[in-house]
């Protein structure tokens, strides 16, 4: 048992896919076949020993808590702690654009009073990791750290658009957090870079005090107010080695979809000792028909494939009919390709249906987007 | 309150001993069944889906697995504060006798679990059956017909009628003789091993069952025979539908390959009756750039690079690049690795086959099983093995 608690923000920047998020928030949107983008920061922080962990919600709310219901499924339906849904604030104009903002943790303030842990693990819930907080906790405690930001090295700017950087000193401490300028050179750096992953572990007491004293200020984030404060606490950075997929747009959502067919990445994130851990429904194994030909795919369970199927990611119980064939695709659940539909670079949000015969093609830098429910 | 209207007692403790090599590390309700699932997963989903929620499992043999999978129940919704789940093994005490002597001695050693909840029925169940059924309409039955015992039936070919216990109805559907296996019996009803007592009439048969020295203490032989003598009101309930008694390897296997026509077996897709299960996180299934995969089941986990076809693949199984896998049944997270071919072979659970392998290579004579080849839980088969069809595989331990 930790002695940490977590919080995840479910709404940080959380309208940023467009089609597929006009319903749900990013963090709702299904990933990898059976998954959801949340599960993969919620199991990282329930396979790291924390028991207790506080979910602020997004403006859409329904399917993030119709997934999660009282979190059985990560084993957080628990008698002390558990998992928390901590409503988020209302944001005016500025919608879901920011990250952080301390107005949702004042708006929660009694989840971090009631209770008495030492430290408190945030990270935002829209990227694509595997992380186990226990090394950068032991770290921060024998430290005797204020606050821990988690790294990732890269010269890459497009791999990490959207993060801050951070400039450190050769014995970890965070000297200054630069913010993400708008007119980034997209071209690579001479040297690596440091970029926040939106993880942090924070003492609890100094979080309660700036929540505090932030709180006559009506639009802050928690990272400019560390930063103001730069001077007087103690900082410091850790770096994560490991894949980090960083989701901003329908592009990126795609791409990171894609990476999951590389078997390194798949094993590393997918398969290793710390699972990732979803929602359970209880389906049959997928069939393969006779006439099915199925290529470099992943596919989930309670699927019946008739047809042809390469380079894609099926959610369950999806049904590819005989002689329709899809490829470069992300499929969501129970949607059904009819025969003799042809499918390139598509996405389909769950439910849609593909009447026979039709061709829908996308490309590789915009995928085709089919809205949820759609009858194509 | 405690007290329920119907709870279920389901028989686990069976060695299974016609399986082989396959339930020499487990036991036979805990066996891997069709991909996902495990043989037990079909009577606790039925219990589930018919709304029983106190169901005692008793467990004798190498229980530990199957203790575990069961856990609280709660893969099945049967976690639940006025009944749920009990795993029943047997126990000392002043008066009572440790081991299980039989199916009646299991359920006699346990009569006290059975009056904590004080019901007016006890439906009798074995876990080592494959079927979807309705227990509450087998309940109406036995209200509406005033039974106080009520046996499940189903038809069976007249050529397989003595490996089933057979009974012999009059014309309103009362129970008028039972016989357990033999050759030429009157009808071709087979008893299902599904039964309903009232709650009295089993305790007082129980209590007598025992003072019996000369009973075997088993509800086919000796129990139903004895209450038929006794003038009791026996009926037979008619199920109609799919049930598979999972007891050898040659049925073991046929049940799997039925799942793979669809036509006839149990609908696993139907989302009224679901089937429900106790399942490993793992990632979905990966199928590689030069898989072929013909008219399979793949379950969640799988890592498919060569050639599968008319075959069952539990979670977790993992088929190398030019292998080629046919007829068969991997068990969960069984290791084939590349170049290896396979033919209408069980490969067990974590089983580890080295590349270059030839297994269940056809014979002309003496082929065991149905030429099934069978390999134990965990084996590791060396590179390059040439193995002939019908053979069982084991450790030496």
């Amino acid at each position: 048992m930790q002695n940490a608690i977590g919080i995840l923000f479910g709404n940080n920047g959380s309208d940023s896919l467009r089609g597929l998020t006009s319903e749900r928030s990013i963090a709702a949107v299904p990933f990898g076949g059976r998954y959801r983008i949340l599960d993969f920061a919620l199991s990282s922080m329930v396979n790291s020993g924390l028991w207790t962990i506080g979910l602020i919600t997004p403006r859409h709310y329904r399917s993030i808590l119709d997934h999660l219901g009282a979190g059985k499924d990560w084993f957080l339906d628990r008698k002390s702690g558990g998992l928390f849904i901590l409503p988020g604030a209302i944001h005016g104009l500025s919608g879901e654009n920011g990250k952080f903002r301390l107005k949702d943790l004042q708006l929660n303030i009694e989840y971090l009073q009631k209770d008495l842990s030492e430290n408190i693990i945030i990270s935002g819930c829209n990227h694509i990791f595997n992380i186990n907080y226990n090394e950068a906790l032991e770290n921060h405690r024998n430290e005797k750290a204020d606050v821990t930001l988690i790294y990732k090295e890269s010269t890459d700017p497009s791999a990490m658009k959207g993060k801050e950087r951070l400039v450190i000193s050769d014995n970890q401490d965070v000297l200054d957090i630069l913010d993400v300028s708008e007119t980034e050179s997209t071209i690579a750096w001479p040297r690596k870079q440091n970029y926040f992953l939106d993880m942090l572990i924070i003492r609890r007491t100094l979080l309660l005090e700036i929540v505090d004293g932030y709180r006559s200020i009506e639009a802050i984030n928690l990272i400019e107010a560390i930063r103001e404060n730069m001077r007087t606490l103690k900082i410091i950075g850790v770096p994560f080695t490991g894949y980090f997929g960083v989701i901003n747009s329908v592009k990126d959502y795609f791409d990171r979809s894609m990476e999951l067919l590389d078997p390194i990445i798949c094993r590393e994130v997918l398969m290793g000792h710390d699972r990732i851990h979803t929602k359970i429904v209880d389906n049959p194994p997928t069939k393969h028909g006779h006439q099915a030909i199925t290529a470099n795919s992943l596919i989930s369970s309670g699927c019946i494939i008739e047809g042809e199927v390469r380079n894609s990611i099926l959610s369950r119980e999806v049904i590819i009919e005989t002689g329709a064939s899809i490829s470069n695709c992300i499929i969501m659940q129970k949607c059904k390709v009819s025969s003799g539909s042809r499918l390139d670079h598509v996405i389909l949000d769950k439910f849609v249906q593909v009447y026979p015969g039709n061709i829908l093609k996308g490309n590789k830098n915009s995928p085709l987007v089919v809205l949820k429910g759609s009858l194509v | 309150m405690h007290k329920q209207e119907c709870i279920a007692m389901l028989l686990a403790g069976g060695q299974g001993s016609r399986l082989g090599s396959l339930t020499r590390n487990i036991a036979k309700p805990a066996v891997s069944f069709c991909g996902k699932y495990r043989i037990i997963d079909f009577s606790l989903s039925n219990c589930a889906n018919s709304n029983i929620n106190t169901v005692g499992v008793l467990t004798q043999y190498k229980p530990f697995l199957l203790n575990s999978y069961i856990g609280l129940g709660s893969a099945w919704n049967l976690d639940n504060p006025f009944g749920g789940v009990h795993i029943l093994p047997p126990f000392v005490g002043e008066h009572e006798l440790s081991w299980y002597k039989g199916t009646a001695n299991a359920i006699f050693q346990n009569l006290k679990f059975i009056d904590f909840y004080d019901p007016d029925y006890v439906l009798i169940i074995s876990g080592d059956h494959i079927y979807k059924m309705n227990y509450l309409s087998m309940l109406n039955y036995h209200k509406e017909k005033g039974s106080e015992i009520t046996i499940s039936t189903i038809e069976v070919p007249r050529e397989e009628v003595s490996r089933f216990g057979i009974v012999s109805l009059n014309e309103e559907g009362r129970i008028i003789k039972f016989t357990e296996k033999i050759a030429n019996p009157d009808s071709n009803l087979a008893s299902m091993g599904i039964y309903i007592f009232n709650w009295p009439i089993l305790k007082q048969a129980l209590l007598e069952d025992e003072q019996d020295q000369e009973s075997e203490n088993d509800f086919g032989k000796n129990i139903i025979p004895k209450q038929i003598a006794l003038g009791k009101r026996l009926y037979a309930y008619r199920f109609q539908g799919y049930w598979r008694d999972v007891g050898t390897i040659e049925s073991y296997y046929n049940a799997n390959m039925e799942f793979l026509e669809g036509d006839e077996a149990i609908n696993l897709f139907d989302p009224a009756q679901r089937v429900f299960s106790n399942e490993d996180i793992l990632p979905p299934q990966y199928i590689g750039p030069k898989a072929r995969i013909n008219n399979s089941l793949i379950s969640n986990g799988c890592v498919v690079l060569g050639d599968v076809s008319y075959s069952v693949l539990a979670p977790g199984a993992y088929v190398g690049e030019g292998a080629s896998i046919e007829n068969s049944i991997l068990l969960p997270h069984a290791r084939v690795s590349g170049h290896t071919k396979i033919n209408k072979t069980i490969v067990g659970e974590n089983a580890k086959i080295m590349s270059y392998c030839s297994i269940g290579i056809e014979q002309d004579s003496g082929v065991r099983q149905a030429g099934i080849t069978v390999i134990e839980d965990h084996y590791v088969l060396g590179k390059g093995s040439v193995i002939y069809a019908g053979s069982n595989l084991y450790s030496t331990r």
